[in-house]
């Protein structure tokens, strides 16, 4: 009876760990825990969620689709130039045209031509996806500055417009950019889960050989998806020069190593074959708050690095132990923990 | 025949003045090729005006101007430097952020060769001691006394006193570039305030943007902070907004930045930033060439100039804005 009750709770406890980005949420509700606990002026007021929920989509965008790329066993180091050069089309329109909507539909067409570059030089000439995209990535950032001249744009009244009123303006104190990232990262989700699309990604990143035999058109697929990468990444430098109401001539510089962060974090497997776009979206939350949280606690100096670093570590290691519990142990055995769990208590 | 012997000698004559007069209107630098360090990454708002004074003067002298973008890693620096020597151009502009003895023995290979060293941005005072004579000059500020002036102005601005809490958000791990943080946050402390000091990360250090959640937090963990303050030209332009998010009113914190971005001028306009040290960064361009030119051309010793010398402030920032949307000041 008894061993019966505790298959039961293991089998429910299995289940629920099945649910996709539930372990690596569970590190982040834990962490948002200990913040507030740490920091009860900062965590328990809505300002600090307002200011994340208003900084973190551009990334959150940036992972989901990367999430995306990352499936189908390919990578996209381009996206911090179509960072800069989107937000360029866009500042020049706004700024030197005072056309908007033009800059978005521009903006967005940008992205989408460099993902078509991409696409074909990945998957039609065959170079590989790590070369082609670092290549572009410079060819991407240089040409902004020769597009602009160096110059930054201020877009002072750009609040004035429907346009940043409908895509990063306020409901009361809540962001409008945060709707827009989680309809992303939904529509990414069904892309990737309910779509055979996204059921193509996945079979090329498994086995792209394997994929091409039983039909699925590889050269195709990868230009797609590039292009929706280019898309999604300029999109996400619209929302981050229209929050900012600044064009700078750098912006992206700063989101590689944090976008990949925050994909892996949130579970999608390095190799390709295996993606979770949920685990990317809370993993985004994860990478885009834990700084600011420390600051919070009242860490300073030089140490903030390096306890950002322990926090990413421990996160990883907590969702390791939650999601799998065999490799969990094994890890713990190896740093000589003497902890048990899940089924090894049960002797 | 007679005729066309005259004719020929005219010819020859009248050529012969010309090149005379278009040698005496060669410009000076003709003939100098110089690699000049930059410091940033092209066009961002602390080097977009260095280069643009670069430009000015190499095209004033007729200099040919090798641009160098080292993202301001010191290591970089190092590497340009080298490419620059094995270039064997008549002038080299260094940024000082490597220090002394990093640069020691490549300067030391580039004076024996002949080779016109100057630096700018951040000084290399035992380099600059040793080969004055050479033509090694420097245009910048002095680091550490921009800072205290940021601080200074702030303290004036703002009247901050004893006991106020203040937030100095820098680069000091950086040993030179650090050092306007380092005279920033001693003044600070010397005049009594409570100064915690936060590092920025290289992540912030390429897009500030990021800073914005980071102090955000940091304001409403101490709704007692009086003043911020840093060195960082990108982090300046974004502490506007994070006060914003924080739900502060402009001037209910005294901020003290550095460099002219347009969001800093925003931030200016709006009244969020009080005192932004400008370091007018096209003569930090425009003055290396120079040095160079006449350096090369007529011996001339290395020159010392602060190009540092005030701040701007809600008050004076209106003249400049048209010369800022420019990239010259």
């Amino acid at each position: 009876m008894k061993d019966s009750l505790v298959a039961t709770t293991d089998s429910k406890a299995n289940r629920l760990l099945q649910i996709e980005g539930l372990p690596i949420l569970a590190v982040l509700l834990a962490l948002v825990v200990a913040f507030m606990v740490a920091a009860p002026e900062v965590f328990l007021g809505y300002r600090i969620y307002m200011s994340f929920l208003a900084t973190v989509p551009p990334l959150l965008v940036l992972a989901v689709a990367l999430t995306l790329v990352i499936a189908a066993g390919e990578i996209d180091l381009s996206f911090p130039s179509v960072i800069a050069l989107s937000g360029w089309v866009l500042a020049y329109c706004i700024h030197e045209l005072g056309s908007p909507w033009l800059g978005l539909i521009l903006a967005l067409t940008s992205g989408a031509l460099v993902g078509y570059v991409n696409g074909i030089l990945i998957a039609r000439v065959g170079i590989p996806s790590i070369i082609a995209t670092l290549a572009t990535q410079f060819l991407w950032g240089g040409l902004t500055t020769v597009f602009s001249q160096g110059l930054s744009y201020s877009l002072g009244d750009v609040d004035q417009l429907f346009l940043w009123r409908l895509l990063v303006g306020r409901i009361g104190p809540f962001p409008v950019q945060a709707l827009w990232a989680l309809a992303v990262a939904v529509a990414l989700w069904l892309v990737l889960n309910r779509r055979r699309f996204g059921e193509h990604l996945l079979f090329i990143g498994d086995n792209a050989k394997v994929a091409e035999v039983v039909g699925v058109n590889v050269v195709r697929e990868k230009i797609r998806m590039f292009v929706l990468m280019g898309v999604m990444a300029a999109f996400a430098s619209v929302l981050l020069t229209l929050e900012n109401k600044n064009f700078f001539n750098t912006q992206g510089g700063g989101y590689l190593l944090e976008v990949m962060a925050a994909v892996f974090i949130g579970g999608t497997s390095v190799f390709g074959g295996k993606a979770s776009v949920a685990g990317s979206v809370v993993g985004s939350f994860l990478i885009g708050m834990v700084e600011a949280g420390l600051v919070a606690t009242g860490l300073q100096g030089f140490w903030v690095r390096a306890v950002v670093g322990i926090v990413f570590l421990g996160a990883v290691v907590g969702h390791l132990v939650i999601e799998e519990p065999e490799r969990g142990r094994a890890l713990l055995r190896l740093i000589g923990a003497k902890v048990k769990l899940g089924r090894s208590t049960h002797t | 025949m007679k005729a066309l012997a005259l004719t020929i000698a005219t010819i020859g004559v009248a050529t012969f003045a010309v090149s005379l007069t278009a040698l005496a209107d060669e410009p000076l630098g003709s003939g100098i090729t110089m690699y000049f360090q930059m410091g940033g990454n092209p066009g961002d708002g602390s080097t977009l005006p260095r280069t643009n004074g670069a430009r000015a003067a190499a095209a004033a002298y007729g200099v040919k101007l090798i641009e160098q973008y080292s993202g301001w890693q010191p290591e970089t620096m190092l590497k340009h430097f080298k490419e620059a020597l094995a270039a064997s151009p008549g002038c080299i502009e260094i940024m000082g952020h490597p220090g002394n003895d990093a640069f020691a023995a490549l300067v030391a290979d580039a004076e024996k060769r002949g080779i016109v060293v100057t630096s700018g941005n951040s000084p290399l005072t035992k380099l600059k001691d040793q080969y004055t004579a050479n033509g090694f000059g420097y245009a910048g500020v002095d680091l550490y006394e921009g800072g205290k002036l940021t601080a200074q102005k702030m303290i004036e601005y703002g009247g901050l006193k004893k006991g106020d809490k203040a937030l100095e958000y820098g680069l000091r791990a950086q040993a030179e570039r650090g050092r306007s943080d380092q005279g920033l946050y001693d003044t600070l402390k010397a005049a009594g305030l409570e100064v915690d000091y936060i590092e920025i990360s290289p992540e912030v250090d390429h897009d500030s943007s990021l800073a914005v959640p980071i102090l955000t937090a940091y304001i409403q963990k101490h709704p007692d902070l009086k003043a911020i303050g840093t060195q960082h030209g990108n982090v300046t332009a974004f502490i506007g907004k994070a006060l914003q998010d924080a739900g502060k009113k402009p001037g209910e914190v005294i901020v003290g930045g550095i460099d002219l971005s347009p969001a800093t001028i925003e931030g200016l306009k709006k009244g969020y930033i009080s005192v932004t040290l400008d370091q007018q960064l096209y003569l930090q361009g425009f003055l290396p060439v120079t040095q160079c030119v006449l350096s090369k051309k007529y011996g001339f010793a290395g020159l010392s100039t602060n190009t540092g010398a005030g701040v701007v402030t809600p008050k004076t920032i209106g003249a400049l804005t048209p010369l800022i949307d420019k990239g010259i000041r």
